[in-house]
């Protein structure tokens, strides 16, 4: 497999010198560097939402998700994903609107002209920087992990990582958003062809689905319904993990960029129906996957399946392109969102554009090496540290919803509940406060509670907008 | 835009919303429950294939028929 692997690296690792000296320019600006102009037409804009959505998550993380936990996992991210799309035309297109009104930079710098109020932006970006870290990090733990396992010797876990690390930071701080947007249409197709190849070998091992599914009533029945084996798919679950999935869009920086970048709104309604399919066609085969993990693998650890399935059972052909494509599903994610924590930082920042810039860029880099060291430290559950990252940025929703939508004159009471939960939910994660009360789930009652705050505190503590008129007598 | 429109509109969200509170019911996922099967697959799998694809379709039906879609803002 080594030399079919080399051969394979040095054309992906070409590819994307390419795209990051394609990209490259010599003027850098907000507009260009950070926001890639934001003329994304609608095939570029499939691919990097999803490249930027489906990551290690989907490839390590799902197959075994459907190996321990069953047919529920399909409710969990594919129905999940499904409503996502719908709200991004729904409301992602108010979203676009507001943006280009106030000549977006960033979400944090968004709220800020909302609320007219730079802690409210603080709090938006204290929220990404806290729940995206530890989901960054363990992409690249996990795939560190996983090619420490597959070559021994050849490298320690630190220095997979901290490879993995560089190689992206090369790219992204040379090229900008647009060098990102290109590698992930890359790796985007990269994720798809080894996924199902992957899955239709699986497949082929049964037959067909019959005979697959007729296997797994054998060995394990309880992973043809739901609540699943260990009994994780519960409602309260899989209600919590839908709502926290459909507010990516607009809770996530990363993907909020990339809703924003969009040509115009016909590439993004194009660009939802399409990740729409996308997702479908991902996940699909991921089911297989995790089934023959099931029958064949039903007691070994994570890494040891994940290995087995996608490595050593696979042709060397194969097994080479899979590891390529392991590096860039973690790539393509982690990257778009370290750049987002830079583009963060930029939104609140007021100052000459060009230094500016030079600022964020140097953060960028900090926030790259943060997320190294937290790899280094982090646990090795990375579907359900995604959905606490998930969760932890779906607290923000209802705060960025009312400054969407917001007619009225917008009070801090909103963000500073929206503190207070936040510092409620990592309280939980940390074990100082049960993680529920009265048999139901502490991420679900906070989403509840500080939904309702917004809506009573809107229609009844906000101030109408005085009208243009009074505004003129005032100033006079 | 024509009134019509309007409506279609809020007939696709209003179906968006109902799907997505069927699949949470014991309708879509009956517990320990994976008959009937489908092409071999498990009841709750099926179903909730079915209602994906449902609201992937319900979102190509909502662009054809979104407020936004002759935005004059559009370049």
């Amino acid at each position: 497999m080594i030399p079919i692997l080399i051969v394979i690296s040095i054309i992906y690792l070409g590819l994307l010198v390419t795209f990051s000296l394609v990209t490259r320019q010599k003027e850098k600006d907000t507009a260009t560097y950070l926001l890639a102009g934001s003329k994304i037409g609608s095939v570029l804009g499939i691919f990097t939402f999803a490249a930027t959505l489906f990551s290690t998550f989907t490839l390590i993380g799902m197959p075994d998700f459907f190996r321990t936990h069953g047919v529920g996992s399909w409710m969990f991210l594919a129905f999940s994903d499904a409503a996502m799309v719908f709200a991004i035309i729904s409301v992602g297109y108010y979203l676009r609107k507001k943006a280009k009104r106030e000549d977006f930079k960033g979400l944090s710098g968004l709220i800020v002209q909302c609320y007219k109020n730079k802690f409210a932006g603080y709090i938006v970006f204290a929220g990404a920087f806290i729940f995206l870290v530890p989901y960054v990090a363990i992409q690249i733990r996990g795939i560190a992990i996983f090619l420490n396992a597959t070559f021994p010797g050849a490298m320690p876990i630190w220095g997979w990582a901290t490879a993995m690390v560089v190689l992206m930071l090369t790219y992204s701080e040379i090229g900008g958003l647009k060098a990102i947007i290109y590698s992930d249409m890359l790796q985007g197709l990269l994720l798809l062809i080894v996924i199902w190849i992957i899955g239709y070998n699986c497949l082929t091992y049964f037959g067909n689905m019959n005979n697959l599914f007729v296997k797994i009533e054998e060995v394990n029945k309880g992973l043809l319904s739901v609540p699943g084996p260990k009994g994780l798919f519960t409602p309260q679950f899989l209600i919590a993990s839908f709502i926290a999935i459909m507010m990516i869009p607009f809770t996530q920086p990363h993907v909020v960029t990339r809703i924003i970048i969009m040509k115009n709104y016909k590439s993004l309604f194009r660009m939802a129906i399409g990740v729409g399919v996308f997702a479908m066609i991902i996940i699909f085969p991921t089911l297989l996957i995790g089934m023959y993990g099931a029958v064949n693998h039903p007691e070994a650890s994570t890494a040891d399946f994940i290995s087995n399935v996608l490595i050593t059972e696979q042709t060397d052909f194969i097994a080479a392109f899979t590891v390529i494509g392991l590096i860039a599903a973690a790539i393509s994610t982690s990257d778009s969102q370290i750049f987002a924590m830079g583009g963060e930082l930029r939104s609140l920042l007021e100052g000459e554009d060009s230094k500016m810039l030079q600022i964020t860029r140097i953060a960028i880099v900090f926030f790259a090496v943060t997320i190294l060291i937290f790899s280094l430290l982090t646990s090795d559950q990375l579907v359900l540290l995604a959905r606490t990252s998930f969760a932890g940025t779906a607290l923000m929703a209802p705060m960025i919803f009312v400054g969407i939508f917001a007619t009225k004159k917008l009070n801090m009471a909103l963000p500073v509940f929206t503190l207070v939960c936040m510092l409620a939910f990592i309280g939980s994660l940390m074990g100082l406060i049960p993680n529920s009360y009265i048999g139901i789930r502490l991420d679900l009652i906070l989403m509840f509670s500080l939904t309702a705050f917004a809506l009573v505190n809107y229609h009844f503590f906000s101030e109408k907008l005085a009208a243009p008129e009074q505004v003129i007598s005032e100033a006079k | 835009m024509p009134s019509h429109q309007k409506i279609l509109w809020k007939v696709c969200c209003i179906a968006a919303i109902i799907v997505s509170i069927l699949g949470f019911t014991p309708l879509a996922i009956p517990n320990n429950i994976f008959q009937p099967k489908l092409l071999g697959m498990p009841y709750p799998l099926w179903v909730s294939m079915l209602l994906s694809f449902l609201l992937v379709f319900l979102t190509f039906l909502g662009t054809k028929v979104h407020p936004g879609k002759n935005n004059p803002e559009e370049e």
